[in-house]
């Protein structure tokens, strides 16, 4: 009699830990058999099926959620891309140099933002960006937009590959990036040869970004506090907004530190 | 365990039979051995809402002996998103089974109107009269 019970237990509770597998595995297509004896193990296994419908319905809507949030990336992405074309279009026919100049900074601007929307619906976790690819891939998009044929700057990054950020700080500091970067590559070599170097690494509970040349470095009399360049201004807007310390130096070079 | 006595006045559908006590109360009982679907679950609500008489009115569901529940069906109960002609469910449960069934209604299935569990009818009904209109 213990015998035949024990046999009985035994193969429902396999019954039931088979299921529990194939759940584990997200297979759904298997249910428990109830019996009609309406005892411990068909509770349990009325339960476990009841438990795989409930997680099954969530696996589908998770995905659902997933394949929106891809498509809304993609769309915003190819939104400020059009953004992009149109000024593109404006400047078309344009011969002033000073318009061509702030139609190309918007253009660095609109792209550095969806550059991260790109990364975003590309990769296969949709909320956050590995920072190392993302700089690195910012950088390489500003530099192409200010090169001409007689230009040789190199970029040195020493970036930690393991930092991975979401969109709400990325996109500061990607528009930072720019800035400073854009700053460099305009005013730093006039004969249009230098290193710029990007550093990103967390220290305890602070990340810390500087961006450096080798140029000429800033005007004695250029104060970045006062400064009416919207370049300026928005380095200073996006590091208040990341509750950064901001720390501007001219010593060979132009060097930004932010600390945040 | 009191079973319900089912009265011959009683609404049959595949897997209930469903009444209107003199008190007030709307009484469902599930068939022993249902394996309830969102089809059987549609036909209990339709009965159910034929004896809506103008008042809402509470309802005590009788689940011992059931086998099964299918989550449509489950969510067919909650009557989330749609208009009830009910205020209040009260559900008897006794066996293992229908406990963990009733417990689904508790959490996950949880019904747009309050909702407790009971293992007996006097103290179910006891809890469903001040939801009598």
């Amino acid at each position: 009699m213990t015998n035949l019970k024990e046999t009985y237990s035994h193969k429902r509770a396999n019954e039931i830990l088979e299921v529990v597998m194939n759940y584990a595995r997200l297979e759904f297509q298997n249910k428990i058999e109830i019996s009609e004896k309406d005892d411990v193990f068909d509770a349990i296994s009325a339960g476990v099926n009841m438990l795989g419908e409930e997680l099954e319905s969530s696996t589908i809507s998770l995905k659902e959620k997933e394949h929106l949030l891809k498509e809304i990336h993609h769309r915003v992405k190819n939104n400020l891309q059009i953004i992009s074309s149109l000024l593109n279009l404006q400047s078309e026919n344009a011969g002033d140099e000073k318009f061509l100049a702030m139609i190309r900074e918007s253009k660095n601007r609109i792209m550095s933002m969806a550059l991260i929307h790109e990364m975003l619906y590309v990769t296969k976790d949709l909320s956050q960006i590995n920072v190392h690819n993302y700089i690195t891939k910012l950088c390489n998009s500003v530099y192409q937009s200010f090169y001409t044929k007689d230009c040789s700057i190199m970029f040195e990054y020493d970036i930690d590959e393991s930092l991975f950020f979401e969109i709400d700080n990325m996109i500061p500091v990607g528009l930072i990036v720019n800035e400073i970067i854009s700053n460099s590559l305009k005013y730093a070599f006039p004969d249009k040869k230098g290193v710029i170097s990007v550093s990103f690494s967390k220290n305890n509970d602070k990340y810390i970004l500087t961006a450096h040349d080798n140029g000429v470095g800033i005007p004695e009399n250029f104060d970045h506090k006062t400064s009416k360049s919207l370049g300026m201004q928005l380095i200073h807007m996006l590091s208040e907004q990341l509750d950064g310390e901001l720390l501007v130096d001219s010593k060979k070079g132009a060097k930004y530190k932010l600390c945040f | 365990m009191v079973m319900t006595t089912i009265p011959e006045n009683a609404i049959e559908v595949t897997c209930f039979h469903t009444w209107k006590g003199e008190d007030g109360i709307v009484r469902t009982k599930i068939k022993p051995g249902s394996e309830v679907t969102v089809e059987y679950a549609r036909e209990n609500s339709a009965a159910v809402n034929s004896l809506f008489t103008g008042k809402k009115f509470p309802l005590l569901i009788d689940s011992r002996g059931i086998k099964s529940m299918t989550r449509d069906a489950r969510n067919q109960f909650t009557t989330k998103g749609r208009e009830t002609n009910t205020l209040a469910f009260a559900i008897i449960i006794d066996s293992p089974l229908s406990r963990v069934i009733g417990n689904f209604f508790m959490g996950i299935n949880k019904p747009a109107v309050p909702t407790r569990l009971f293992d007996n009818e006097v103290e179910a009904v006891k809890w469903l009269k001040p939801y009598v209109k």
